[in-house]
């Protein structure tokens, strides 16, 4: 195989990593709005919260659209 | 092929026009430009020529347009910002116009291509940065520097914040432009299912009706989308603008 | 609309005295204030329950215009500088960092002084109403 092919794979495999982020960020929202729905007069004081889950979240699909850029790019 | 969902945003040329090598042709893009430009003149001029003490209908439409911008922008950039307020009003003019005029059948929507709405967004984003700097001189620039940050982190912090600033004019234009685009797509999409179903027979016909009801209930959403995102436009506009007047948060 | 009747204001009240046109006018004023404050805490209000849809495409589009310049900026130094592959790591982590603080800026988290205190003015007079 040559090498620039093997890159471009490389590069679509690391983006499968956004796709656990995705998963992660389902799980996040969906129980944020359970807890919302729950009680909803808590749900405005935990939105920080909710957006410190999403960014830490976030930033580990963020590593993995990195690797991919730096396979395709760097 | 007439069923292709891309066709309707090709460019084609009515006069080409060539200028030193570079192509200065005028488009079917250029044309609904004009004809926006046209409609909207044509529109306030003739609304506002009885100037009547009651207003008329068509007085009156034009004066809630009117009415709704500038309390947009005073609400948002203060009565400071009010200078601003024919920039403001043309681009919303403009950019509501494009997007009902893309929902007539057979006609092209310019704000579903990129360049424009970027070149629409740096147009506001440019007069944010002249404007700033001439108001405010170097003051302007204190914008990226947040007050209240502990002293090691200023440099680190003015760096995300000249990012965020410079992510503006992207995501204003990328935004107007995703929403027609994809709105477009759809519709056609949704349109295409209706001949190619109705094509296969009796049972095809009668299986049609549910993406033709889709297709109704998408253009009644369209219709909101091309107003709501003339509206969001706007509103961003009027936030920029104020970062200009007021650059200190 | 408004000319005509603040002429017809003026007309009713040419007959009292000035005192009484004084105090009429004060009267008005404060009417026009409470229009005034209700009717920009309803456009507040509107403003931030719009359509979900809208302010989801709102906020994501935030989001991805930051990751975005951050990564492009990144690529475009490691072309200049030859510093690659570090400045793409570092510019895309610092637009991530910016595309969160978009989102929370429009979010409205992340909120100026005088709007956390108009906000809570409002809330001292939902209490009261």
């Amino acid at each position: 195989m040559e090498a620039e092919a093997a890159k471009y794979i490389g590069a679509g495999i690391a983006c499968l990593g956004m796709g656990g982020a995705g998963i992660g960020l389902g799980s996040i929202f969906g129980n944020y709005l359970a807890g919302a729905l729950r009680n909803p007069s808590a749900a405005d004081g935990q939105f920080g919260r909710l957006i410190f889950g999403f960014a830490v979240t976030e930033a580990l699909g963020i590593f993995s659209l990195l690797v991919a850029l730096i396979l395709l790019f760097a | 092929m007439a069923n292709d969902p891309i066709h309707q945003f090709q460019i084609q040329k009515i006069f080409p026009i060539e200028v030193g090598g570079m192509d200065f042709s005028f488009t079917n893009s250029s044309l609904f430009m004009v004809l926006t430009v046209a409609a909207t003149s044509a529109f306030l001029i003739f609304s506002t020529s009885g100037r009547g003490l009651v207003p008329s209908r068509v007085q009156s439409v034009s004066e809630m347009m009117y009415e709704f911008v500038a309390s947009t922008l005073r609400s948002s950039a203060g009565t400071e910002g009010m200078r601003f307020f024919p920039l403001v009003f043309s681009l919303f003019m403009f950019v509501l116009v494009a997007n009902l005029f893309g929902m007539f059948p057979y006609f092209f929507t310019i704000t579903s291509h990129i360049i424009v709405t970027f070149a629409l967004a740096m147009l506001v984003i440019m007069t944010v940065i002249i404007y700033g700097f001439m108001k405010n001189g170097m003051k302007f620039l204190k914008l990226f520097v947040p007050s209240g940050v502990p002293g090691a982190l200023i440099p680190l912090v003015t760096l995300i914040e000249v990012i965020s600033f410079l992510s503006r004019p992207i995501s204003l234009s990328v935004r107007l432009f995703a929403n027609m685009l994809a709105g477009h797509i759809t519709l056609k999409v949704f349109s295409g299912f209706v001949v190619s179903l109705s094509a296969m027979g009796a049972v095809g016909v009668f299986g049609s009706i549910l993406p033709l009801g889709m297709t109704v209930a998408l253009t009644a959403l369209e219709f909101l989308v091309a107003f709501l995102q003339a509206y969001v436009f706007t509103v961003l506009t009027c936030m920029y603008l104020n970062d200009a007047i007021h650059p200190s948060h | 609309m408004m000319s005509s009747q603040n002429g017809d204001g003026e007309d009713r009240a040419a007959g009292s005295s000035e005192a009484g046109l004084s105090e009429r006018r004060a009267q008005l004023n404060r009417k026009l204030d409470g229009i005034r404050a209700v009717e920009e805490k309803a456009a507040r209000k509107s403003q931030s329950s719009s359509s979900g849809y809208a302010q989801a495409m709102k906020l994501s589009s935030e989001f991805i215009a930051g990751v975005l310049v951050g990564a492009g900026i990144g690529w475009v130094t490691d072309q200049w500088f030859g510093t690659s592959p570090f400045g793409l790591i570092v510019f895309l982590l610092l637009g991530f960092v910016a595309g969160v603080l978009n989102v929370l800026r429009s979010a409205g988290v992340v909120e100026d002084q005088d709007a956390k205190i108009q906000r809570e003015k409002d809330v001292q007079n939902d209490r009261t109403d």
